[in-house]
């Protein structure tokens, strides 16, 4: 694993990342956006928002398979979620991106799965016990550094994190898809988790 | 009510457990027993939500897919219509119950109707979907499971009380994880009942004869 990781004989290529268009707002203008939303109930702060994120979560519902129009149709409510939901935005505790993440990864488990998406309730743990370990980490500032971290990954690597988020299916299926085995998916996985927690433990 | 335990958790979900939690690729009942663990340990809770804040950047970095025209406009035609969302008034619970798993249950696991499966074990079926099962499970003290191995993976999160098998003992808020062939014989510590919380992909197979013909009958 360690020759593996000196020897790198993959191409320093990534396919699935699209380089940032220098227009793109950056994790503090996007929280401050949502922070709008959450006070004034902005509605050009909304379509700002919606600018930005609709078509990214149309992306992501299209890569876990789910058809056009329904991913259309989830995009949209993700946002309208998002205009309900604003005032529990708290960007102490993840930033905007993040925070829509979740909205549509719950989404998608709502309707396209139709599960529950059991969810950890803050009543559940002390608020003092909270401060040691739950705060730092997912702020905006990380962010950054967190997306630079992971377009430095090799990119066999980046496709392996990208499909644990993107696949909805087991890492077995995962391996028999790459047409590799799973203990490389495995050991991917683990160096990719690595380095971002190091790079993470950095920054807090 | 808070459920921290004054001795630290000392088994914890691996990484891939976490990510399947966090990136939304678990079923339901792993994602209830990821859960349910989080509600106990601060440390998990921070590395998921890490693993939610590399969702972000992915999210982030996909190139977008445009949105039909018009699709805007009909979002901002919604607004006005739409009031802010309320969280639902949370019932305190009585004994500490993770509230992740109180609909699963009804209640409090003090409300609890056991379904006795044997003079020292009781059962409560959660949930199920396929092959995957949730249920609850209660062990008088220094009761025995039984050696069984597992034809799926199973996930054993203790709530009250503990166990020891081969592998090591475990407390409140340690979560097992047992794969396949691996073969263990759980034993209720001394002390209280132990209820856990226990999600399987397979039926367990037993070892002893009596133990090989009852435990179909209840599902196990």
């Amino acid at each position: 694993m360690l020759a593996y990781a000196r020897i790198r004989p993959f191409p320093r290529r990534k396919p699935a990342l699209r380089l940032n268009l220098p227009m793109m707002p950056q994790a503090q203008e996007l929280n401050a956006l949502l922070g709008r939303v959450a006070e004034m109930r902005d509605q050009a702060a909304f379509a700002a928002l919606f600018a930005h994120f609709a078509p990214r979560i149309k992306a992501y519902l299209l890569r876990l398979g789910a058809p056009p129009a329904l991913a259309e149709d989830l995009a949209q409510e993700a946002l309208l979620s998002l205009w309900r939901k604003a005032h529990l935005f708290d960007p102490a505790k993840a930033s905007a991106a993040t925070w829509l993440f979740t909205i549509a990864r719950n989404l998608r488990i709502d309707t396209i799965r139709r599960e529950r998406r059991p969810e950890l309730e803050p009543a559940d743990f002390m608020p003092e016990a909270e401060l040691a370990a739950d705060d730092g980490l997912a702020l905006a500032d990380d962010e950054a550094r967190l997306r630079a971290a992971l377009k430095d990954l090799p990119a066999d690597q980046i496709q392996v994190v990208e499909l644990s988020f993107f696949a909805d299916k087991p890492h077995s299926e995962i391996a028999a898809q790459l047409d590799i085995p799973l203990g490389t998916v495995k050991s991917r996985l683990r160096l990719a988790m690595a380095r971002l927690k190091r790079i993470m433990g950095e920054a807090s | 009510m808070s459920l921290h335990h004054p001795a630290p958790i000392s088994h914890h979900p691996g990484e891939e457990l976490l990510l399947a939690y966090a990136g939304g690729g678990a079923d339901e009942a792993v994602s209830l027993i990821v859960a349910a663990h989080l509600a106990y340990c601060a440390a998990c809770r921070r590395r998921s939500r890490e693993l939610e804040a590399l969702g972000g950047c992915l999210l982030q970095e996909l190139a977008p897919v445009p949105m039909a025209s018009g699709a805007l406009d009909a979002a901002l035609l919604k607004l006005d219509g739409i009031k802010p969302f309320e969280r639902p008034a949370r019932q305190a619970s009585g004994d500490c119950t993770p509230s992740v798993l109180r609909p699963y249950i009804g209640g409090d696991l003090r409300d609890v109707r056991w379904r006795q499966v044997g003079p020292n074990l009781s059962y409560v079926p959660l949930f199920r979907r396929g092959a995957i099962r949730a249920r609850l499970l209660r062990g008088v003290p220094g009761s025995e499971t039984g050696a069984h191995r597992h034809a799926g993976l199973e996930y054993t999160l203790v709530l009250k009380g503990g166990f020891s098998d081969e592998t090591g003992s475990y407390a409140p808020g340690d979560l097992q994880v047992m794969e396949g062939d691996m073969r263990h014989s759980p034993v209720a510590d001394p002390g209280e009942d132990c209820i856990n919380l226990a999600v399987t992909t397979g039926p367990l197979k037993f070892e002893s004869l009596l133990q090989k013909i009852v435990a179909p009958l209840f599902g196990f």
